[in-house]
This record gives C-alpha cells, sequence and structure tokens, in this order.
C-alpha cells in the first residue's frame, strides 16, 4: 500500500511553544503512520508532547516544521479553510465529553451531521438515533446531558465522533474522566464501531487497563517517538 | 464535506468518480476513491435558507436554555426600545404641537417678516403689503392676521392666563381654521370670539358651559368678550390656549396696537392659479421686509426653530442614543457572558469543522433573535404609553409605521452591533487547547 493511501503520515515533525528565548520545543522530528483500519494507541508520560501531536493531527493548531498528511490533506501549509474542512472528516473524542448542555443527546450528535448539507432535519435525527443505539443508549435519545452518567456522557460522545463517517478518530485520555468499568465499556465500544466500519484510531492513554485494545502501542518521550516495551510485534509492519 | 468524499472505511475499490472532488480527496492522490453511500446527495452546498436557519435555530435553542438569561436579555432590549420610541415621540409631538397654531391657519400664500423667527414673537410688517400683493391679478384676495397674547380669566375659578389671540378677517374666507367656518356668522358681532377647543383645561370647563348655557362672556385682557362657539388649534409652546376673532374685535381687544402693522398677510389665489408662480412673482414685486411662504413652508420655518434654535431636537436625540447605548450594552453583556461560559462547546463545535462564520452566524443570529423578542413587546407597551402620556399631557402622541420600522430598524442594528462585538470573544474557544 503506497504512503498516499495511509489516512495518516507524519514526517519529521517538528513543534515548539514560545518565541525566542521562550521557545521550548515539545515534538522533536516525529515519524508515524496509521494504517486503514488500524488502532494505535500512544502513551508516554505526562508532558512528552502527546496531546500537542494530536492537536496537529487534528488540524486545530497550524504546523511548523515537517510533513503531516491526514486523509490525504497535507497540513504543512494548509489554510485555516482547509483545516476546517479536514476537521469534518476526522472524528475528535476529548477527555471530558464536552457535549453541548442546551441539545438533547440526540441533538447533540445530529450536530455532526448537521455539518454536511444534503440530509434534511428527519434524516439527520434518524441517523443520530441509530448512532445513539449503536452505543447503546437508543432509549435516552431525548436526555438532556445533565441528566446523563459520565459513561454515558462519554459514549454519547463517541456516537457523535463516529456519526459524522470520519477518516481517523482522535482521541485524547477519553478515560480519564470515567470511572474503571464504565472507561473499559466506552473504549471498547469505541473500537467495536470503529472496526466494524473501519476506521483507524489513534488513542492517547494513561490507562494500561485499555492497551490490549491496541493493534499497535508507540510512545513518546520528550517530543519524540520511542519504541514501546509492550508492543504487539504481530500486528505492526 | 464528509457526505461529498465520504473517507473511505478502507479504502477499498470504489465505484465511479464523484465530480467536482476537493483537493485533498483521496481520489486525486491517486488512489481509489471510496465507496459512494447508497442514495449519496448530489447537493453540495447548503440552500441560503438551510445556511442561515440551522445556525440561528442552534442560537435560539442555546438563548432558550436558560430562562433567566433570556428573560434579562429581553428586557433588556424592551427597556430600549420603550425608552427610543418615547423619546421620539415626545420629539414628533413637541415639535408637531409646537407648530400647531401655523398648521391650523390655512391659506394659500403668506407673507411674513423675514425677522420673525418664531410666530409667538412676530416682527411686524406694515400693512400696506396686503394691499400690493392684490396687485398680482392671480391674488383674489390677502388678509392681514394679527397675533398676541392677552390673559384669560377661567371662567370657573377666576385664575388668569396667557391666551393666543388670532385676529383677522373672518368673514373674507381667505384663512381657515378647522371649526371656523360656521362661526363666521357670529364672530361679526362685536367682542365675540371662537375658544380653541384643544386649549389645555386650566383655561377653564368652556366647551362644557358653552353646552350647557350657550354662548357666555369671558374677561379677556380687560374686556369682557363673549365665547360664541370652538375651532380646534391645540396648545403649542408658546401658547397654552388660542382664541380666534375677527380684526375688529381683536383691536378693541389689544386697544395699544397699531392697524398698520400686521404679523402675517394671508392670501388667497383665483382658483386654478399656479402657486409656485404667484409666490415667485409675489418675491419680485414686494420689498424685501417681507417673505412668501407657502403653508407648509410657513410651518416648517417654525419647525426649524424649535429643531435646530433650541436644545429639544438634542435632548431627545440624546435620549434615544442613550437608550439604544445601554440597550447594546446589555444584548453584549448577556451576548458575552453566554459565551464565555460556553467557550469549550464552542470550541468543540470549531473542533468538529464547524467554521468561525458559522458561529459567528450563531452570535448575530442570538442577538437578532433578542432585537425582535425585544421588540414585539417593547412596541406594544410603547403604544399603550402613547396613549395614556398622551392623554395625561395633551401632547399629540401617535405611532405610526414609519416611526415603528425606524425603531426596530435601531434595535436591530444596536443588537447586531452587540453581537458582532460579542463575537470577538469567539477566539478564546481555541480547539488546540481543548484536549
Ligand atoms: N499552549 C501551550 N503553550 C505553551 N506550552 C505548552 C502549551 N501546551 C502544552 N505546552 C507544553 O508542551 C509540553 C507538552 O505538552 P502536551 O502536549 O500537553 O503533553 P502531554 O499531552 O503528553 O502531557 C508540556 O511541557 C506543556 O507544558
Ligand atoms: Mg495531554
Amino acid at each position: 500500500m503506497t504512503e498516499a493511501a495511509l489516512p495518516l503520515v507524519l514526517r519529521g515533525v517538528s513543534y515548539a511553544f514560545g518565541e525566542g528565548e521562550l521557545r521550548r520545543p515539545v515534538l522533536r522530528a516525529v515519524d508515524l503512520e496509521v494504517r486503514p483500519g488500524e488502532i494505535v494507541l500512544l502513551t508516554g508520560p505526562s508532558g512528552s508532547g502527546k496531546t500537542t501531536l494530536l492537536t496537529l493531527i487534528g488540524a486545530l493548531r497550524a504546523m511548523q516544521e515537517g510533513s503531516c498528511r491526514v486523509l490525504g490533506q497535507e497540513l504543512a501549509g494548509a489554510s485555516e479553510a482547509q483545516r476546517v474542512q479536514l476537521r469534518r472528516r476526522i472524528g475528535f473524542i476529548f477527555q471530558q465529553h464536552n457535549l453541548l448542555g442546551f441539545l438533547t443527546a440526540r441533538q447533540n450528535v445530529a450536530m455532526a451531521l448537521e455539518l454536511a448539507p444534503g440530509r434534511g432535519e428527519r434524516e439527520r435525527l434518524a441517523e443520530a438515533g441509530r448512532m445513539l443505539a449503536a452505543v447503546g443508549l437508543g432509549d435516552r435519545g431525548e436526555s438532556m446531558p445533565d441528566q446523563l452518567s459520565g459513561g454515558q456522557r462519554q459514549r454519547v460522545a463517541v456516537a457523535r465522533a463516529l456519526a459524522g463517517r470520519p477518516g481517523l478518530i482522535l482521541a485524547d485520555e477519553p478515560t480519564a474522566a470515567l470511572d474503571r468499568q464504565s472507561g473499559g465499556e466506552v473504549v471498547r465500544l469505541l473500537r467495536d464501531l470503529a472496526r466494524q466500519r473501519g476506521v483507524a484510531i489513534l488513542l492517547v492513554t494513561h490507562d494500561p487497563r485499555i492497551l490490549d485494545l491496541a493493534d499497535r502501542i508507540i510512545a513518546m518521550e520528550d517530543g519524540r517517538v520511542v519504541p514501546a516495551p509492550q508492543a504487539d510485534p504481530v500486528r505492526t509492519g | 464535506m464528509n457526505a461529498l468524499t465520504r473517507p473511505a472505511p478502507a479504502f477499498g475499490p470504489a465505484p465511479d468518480l464523484e465530480p467536482a472532488l476537493l483537493p485533498w480527496a483521496p481520489e486525486r492522490m491517486g488512489e481509489a476513491p471510496p465507496p459512494a453511500p447508497a442514495g449519496a446527495p448530489a447537493r453540495r452546498r447548503f440552500g441560503p435558507v438551510e445556511a442561515l436557519w440551522l445556525p440561528l435555530r442552534l442560537a435560539w435553542r442555546q438563548l432558550r436554555f436558560e430562562k433567566a438569561r433570556l428573560a434579562s436579555a429581553i428586557a433588556g432590549v424592551m427597556f430600549a426600545c420603550v425608552l427610543v420610541f418615547m423619546q421620539l415621540g415626545f420629539r414628533a409631538a413637541l415639535f408637531e404641537s409646537a407648530t400647531a397654531l401655523l398648521s391650523a391657519m390655512r391659506a394659500d400664500i403668506f407673507l411674513m417678516h423675514p425677522m420673525t423667527i418664531v410666530s409667538f414673537k412676530p416682527e411686524p410688517l406694515p400693512r400696506l403689503r396686503a394691499s400690493q400683493a392684490l396687485a398680482l391679478p392671480e391674488v383674489a384676495a390677502a388678509v392681514p392676521v394679527y397675533l398676541t397674547q392677552a390673559t384669560w380669566r377661567n371662567p370657573a375659578t377666576g385664575v388668569r392666563r396667557a391666551m393666543q389671540l388670532v385676529g383677522f378677517d373672518t368673514e373674507a374666507g381667505v384663512m381657515d381654521i378647522p371649526g371656523l367656518a360656521p362661526l363666521t356668522e357670529a364672530l361679526k358681532r362685536p367682542d365675540t370670539m371662537a375658544f380653541d377647543i384643544r386649549s389645555r383645561p386650566e383655561f377653564g370647563p368652556v366647551a362644557r358651559l358653552l353646552g350647557e348655557r350657550g354662548p357666555f362672556e369671558v374677561q379677556l385682557g380687560h374686556r369682557m368678550m363673549e365665547v360664541v362657539g370652538l375651532i380646534e388649534i391645540g396648545p403649542s409652546f408658546g401658547a397654552d390656549g388660542n382664541v380666534v376673532m375677527s380684526e375688529l374685535n381683536f383691536r378693541r381687544v389689544v386697544k395699544e396696537r397699531l392697524p398698520s402693522q400686521v404679523d402675517l398677510v394671508a392670501i388667497k389665489l383665483h382658483p386654478g392659479a399656479d402657486r409656485d408662480a404667484a409666490m415667485a412673482r409675489l418675491r419680485a414685486i414686494l420689498p424685501p421686509d417681507v417673505m412668501v411662504l407657502s403653508q407648509p413652508q410657513l410651518v416648517q420655518h417654525e419647525r426649524s426653530y424649535w429643531e435646530t434654535a433650541t436644545p429639544i431636537g438634542f435632548i431627545f436625540m440624546f435620549g434615544s442614543l442613550m437608550g439604544l447605548v445601554v440597550g447594546m450594552v446589555i444584548v453584549y453583556q448577556i451576548l458575552f457572558s453566554d459565551i464565555a461560559s460556553h467557550l469549550r462547546e464552542y470550541a468543540t463545535l470549531k473542533a468538529m469543522g464547524y467554521s468561525n462564520l458559522y458561529l459567528g452566524k450563531v452570535v448575530l443570529g442570538a442577538a437578532l433573535l433578542l432585537a425582535v423578542l425585544g421588540f414585539v413587546p417593547g412596541f406594544a407597551i410603547s403604544v399603550l404609553l402613547y396613549d395614556v402620556v398622551g392623554k395625561g399631557t395633551f401632547l399629540p402622541l401617535g405611532m405610526d409605521a414609519a416611526r415603528g420600522f425606524g425603531v426596530f430598524g435601531m434595535i436591530f442594528g444596536m443588537c447586531g452591533l452587540a453581537g458582532l462585538l460579542a463575537m470577538r470573544k469567539l477566539r478564546d474557544a481555541n480547539p488546540a487547547d481543548m484536549f
């Protein structure tokens, strides 16, 4: 498979915060590839630059150095408009659920569908309802976020991230705010749904309990990708 | 956009290429395109209705969610709306009433001394000008008009108060005043006058007394005069009440007045004569101590005095502006705190691919919704207040469509500006800081 067909290819990505004297490199020549449908876990100590890397890939930050190709879009030198377009093809899952408090669960999921024209309101709500059913919340569509438990909210966030049929899912410590059991449920759900749809996932986590989900584990240290001790040799390469 | 290219689950072999691919579409990268889902939409852009409707609906859902905040925002807009309506209403009413006397005088052409800046302080002009005007063939008649003030004794309480007197040849039919026509015969009698029914009530229950006992005597200046009927003029800045009488009776009340010094000359043209041409010819033949004015010009002359030579216009403009500023600050505060307390949500929307433009539309949509929601009750309250206050102050307060639309435009602009200012806060919703 050629490189251009990969959902994610990073070559020599470096990033630094601050200017001049205060300039602090956070990423140093990161190379990374994610294959179609692959589930990659990114671990590493706090402050090693994982979140920064994810925000670059997610087109939330302008690139500084290197090449980052996401779903065929080169992000180095991409315009704001191009980055906004790309974000619509990426599913984000945040540490906090970040649902809109004034919308029902179903309306929250439908927000991911309102970015694309061509569907009527009824179709969007029906699709949102199907996504909620897929995360086991078919009966909670009309609940407001504050009526749901933490795990349920994060499941709504998973449904929202997948509703727009993204080509890549980025998740930053999605279980950090959840207890052990519901955290495990949420990531397993995410993995199963992504597998069904063949969507690749890049997931940052500290949580050792979910390392077994991964096709491949990579680790970061001080802005560099380092060989991960628990990486599964069978599924890589 | 994802409906457009539908990033491939597995980049597998796929059917026909969709036209108009984006530059970064996988197809452009020399790869097989993703399988188009069954019934893939043919449309690529939102229709104009949907492009406005969706952000507006999001704005409404957000506004609706916090009832207390919505209520205070609506109250703020409503307050501004009522304030502006009242200020503009008072302004218009005062200008209208300021010119009530001249507006009531109906004649084709008027002559006035150029140094007369306001009708209650007239600069006299020679009576001779009336006869000179008759030299023009199209002039049918010209009558002098005398204006002055004298004290009127309230027939019920005996309290004296300044009254505006208008004296002219009421039989000549040159100048008309609403209600005057049926009284011309009665006004021929010595010491008679017609009373302005819209004079302030401090002059006494004249209409009622007239109805009960018929014509009765009232002291005007140093003379007893008989009220024989009612006309309709309305109080103005210079005078709280008006009486109209024949030239002869005027001279009886105001003895010190030289008949050769008149305050206005009213001119009647022959039927079918061209007024503007006649005015031009009058200007040509009359000496420069007269100004030739049509009736609307006469009213406008008076009005411009009140508008420009007094702070009245400024006061009400200032009041309206303050109302708009206060309203804008309230709306801005509400929108700003709405964004500030939902920064995470806005940043999430940006991370999902919502553009700044879209979110700007949401904020502006909220502002304009507040404009409509505040204007409707504000308008209703203002109509009510016009009625109540107008009755209490005898000012001609009334709602008209032009003012309604004008104030709606101002409120709309006010909220729009507040929205545009609040929109800057959206920049703080930075999705890079979200993870
Ligand atoms: N917006 C920022 N401005 C300046 N420094 C930042 C910013 N965000 C992160 N950093 C710094 O960059 C380093 C990497 O942070 P981050 O990518 O969040 O690491 P991780 O997610 O692995 O904990 C940290 O030292 C952090 O202090
Ligand atoms: Mg982090």
